[in-house]
């Protein structure tokens, strides 16, 4: 390797470090990795803005912006707010039944909007369901991340581990519901039954506060049904935008840009009101992060381990799979997984290839880097942005959750569905294909 | 017209006051804003007066306010009830209150001077302290804008009565 690859391993490593660490800004690491990667010589700006394996994913920028304005109309709406105090009157304000439901919505939202975004929409409402029956709110708010991260993994834009590896795989909206939705509907079933193990049997139902809840109104909460109804038919057009890709071969970025444009104009929403959701500073993190791993592709160094790997690997890709899904989950754990995945994938790429087209066996490696980066992110309190997220909200409200406290349970949750994907990769990719 | 001239004595709350003798406090003496005194009487802090609504909000409704409209009328009540549960010096601990270390003029600063100390340290009340650090009073937005009007020649019967009252012919008034 040259010289500038060295130094490139080197911005590339250190950056990392420093992200792990969490003692500065993420976006300014990432920003200041990509200057260095310019810097040293290592990337131009040709390959950072045109090439699409060295430079910036657009198609993922692109596709989380569209999304991002999407959300920001539709919660305008007061919609989730409504659901969630809908589904605890549902549950008569039982713990139990209330955290089910809960955690139901919160897997199903996360599975069309990104994580963060269904957290900071299921949490305060949460926080106050929970405020009415005098109930201690983290066992709830650590259920439903916990189903937001596992719920996610099911679609394309569930995760944004998901949108790098369906940009990077060229997989659509369709195989992620192919490939990752059975395996996730299975897991939100046990999953619900570890709820009950760790939380739900220590939950006491009380009738008194019960009626507090019941008292509710949440169709006050929905303040602009027209709002709802333009911009609810909007979603459903975009969601038919994905599934009908292999027919329209529109991109899923430009779904999500379309289908933002016309949330704007059927809602006539002042621009202040969406453009504030959108989180820039997520985008420039992805930027910066993409065009320091693009770098180490421009450089060669991606490859040459890609090299390695396959002359360790061979014709074995079951232990490749298993590995991959492995070992993602524990790295996920550590590292928040939009780094981890924006690093694999273009090893995965090298690996591998595509995936249309590709064989099971050799398929099921990306199956697998998406199901460990998505469910490992469960692992640790820094695993997932929506968990840190959540412990921002439990913490300005005055209920804590430490990072051991969090990585308890989430280390549970993690090995157990991991466990469950070990099977279902070797049974639908090796054993059954 | 100058800051001394402007000063009064407002009524003042001390940090162990709860939330809700604050609340009264500011409703009964029509205050903009709420003035903390430490064990001296000499202020300590000034609190806006809008800030106390934010007392009665939880942080999840302030985070999502379309929250707000789902409490019934007994349990919008019931939330009023936590402003008796915290004290105003809890509050500025948890910096649920945000006060800033209330700014001052000197006796002899003319209303401009005043006007542009309020609008910098953005409170509706402030200190009147000369340079040896005695303490003249305070002033409050309400009594600025009566005296800026009167400069103004806006003359309401209103605002002269209550300037000449307090300001024009202070000796009168007791």
């Amino acid at each position: 390797m040259s010289l500038t690859a060295w130094l490139a391993i080197a911005v590339f490593a250190t950056a990392y470090i420093v992200i792990v660490t969490e003692k500065f800004n993420r976006t300014l690491v990432a920003l200041l990795g990509a200057a260095a990667m310019v810097a040293i010589g290592s990337v131009r700006g040709h390959e950072i803005f045109f090439s699409e394996e060295t430079g910036i994913d657009w198609n993922v920028i692109f596709l989380l912006f569209g999304m991002m304005v999407i959300v920001g109309v539709l919660r305008q709406s007061g919609v989730f707010e409504f659901l969630a105090i809908w589904s605890a009157q549902r549950a008569r304000a039982r713990p139990f039944r209330m955290m089910v439901l809960l955690v139901v919505i919160t897997a199903l939202a996360s599975a069309l909007l990104d994580n963060v975004t269904t957290v900071l929409l299921i949490a305060p409402v949460t926080l106050l369901l929970c405020d009415r029956l005098a109930l201690d709110p983290v066992p709830f708010l650590l259920a439903e991340v916990m189903a937001s991260n596992i719920g996610g993994a099911s679609t394309l834009i569930g995760d944004p581990p998901n949108i790098i590896i369906g940009s990077r795989a060229d997989l659509g909206f369709n195989d992620f519901l192919v490939h990752m939705a059975p395996i996730v509907v299975v897991l939100m079933v046990v999953f619900v039954g570890l709820c009950w193990l760790l939380w739900g049997r220590r939950l006491r139902y009380d009738p008194e506060r019960a009626k507090a809840v019941m008292r509710l109104e949440p169709r006050e909460t929905i303040t602009d049904m027209r709002l709802l109804v333009r911009v609810g038919v909007v979603l459903i057009l975009v969601l038919v935008g994905f599934v009908t890709h292999a027919v329209t071969h529109l991109e899923p970025s430009v779904v999500a840009l379309l289908g933002a444009g016309a949330a704007v104009l059927v809602s006539g929403l002042p621009h202040p009101v969406y453009l504030e959701e959108i989180e820039w500073e997520t985008l420039l993190f992805f930027v910066g992060l993409f065009v320091m791993v693009g770098s180490l592709v421009h450089q060669g160094v991606i490859s040459e381990l890609a090299g390695t790997l396959t002359a360790r690997i061979g014709e074995d890709y079951a232990s490749a799979a298993m590995g991959l899904l492995v070992g993602s989950a524990v790295l996920s754990g550590i590292v928040d997984n939009i780094p981890y995945v924006a690093t694999m994938a273009p090893l995965v790429y090298e690996l591998v290839g595509p995936a249309p087209g590709l064989p099971p066996g050799q398929q099921s490696l990306w199956w697998s880097l998406a199901l460990g980066a998505d469910l490992g992110g469960n692992a640790t309190a820094i695993g997932a942005s929506a968990n840190v997220v959540v412990l921002g909200i439990a913490k300005r409200n005055g209920h804590p959750i430490s990072f051991w406290m969090f990585t308890k349970y989430g280390l549970v949750v993690t090995a157990v569905t991991i466990g469950l994907c070990i099977p279902y990769v070797l049974l639908r990719y090796f054993v059954l294909a | 017209m100058r800051a001394e001239q402007l000063a009064e004595q407002v009524p003042t709350v001390r940090p162990a006051t709860t939330g809700a003798e604050a609340a009264r406090v500011v409703a009964e003496y029509r205050l903009s804003g709420l003035v903390v005194a430490g064990e001296d009487g000499v202020p300590i802090a000034v609190i806006p007066g809008s800030q106390l609504l934010s007392l009665v909000l939880p942080q999840y409704v302030r985070d999502e306010p379309n929250l707000s409209h789902a409490y019934d009328e007994q349990g919008a009540d019931e939330l009023c009830s936590v402003l008796n549960r915290s004290t105003i010096g809890e509050l500025l601990d948890a910096k649920r209150l945000t006060a800033a270390k209330p700014p001052s003029v000197y006796p002899e600063d003319t209303l401009i001077e005043i006007a542009s100390a309020m609008d910098a340290g953005r409170t509706p009340v402030i200190l009147v302290v000369d340079r040896t650090g005695g303490f003249h009073g305070v002033i409050t937005l309400s009594r600025v804008l009566a005296a800026i009007a009167t400069a103004a020649g806006q003359d309401s019967p209103l605002v002269r009565r209550r300037l000449e009252r307090d300001v024009l012919h202070p000796h009168d008034s007791g």
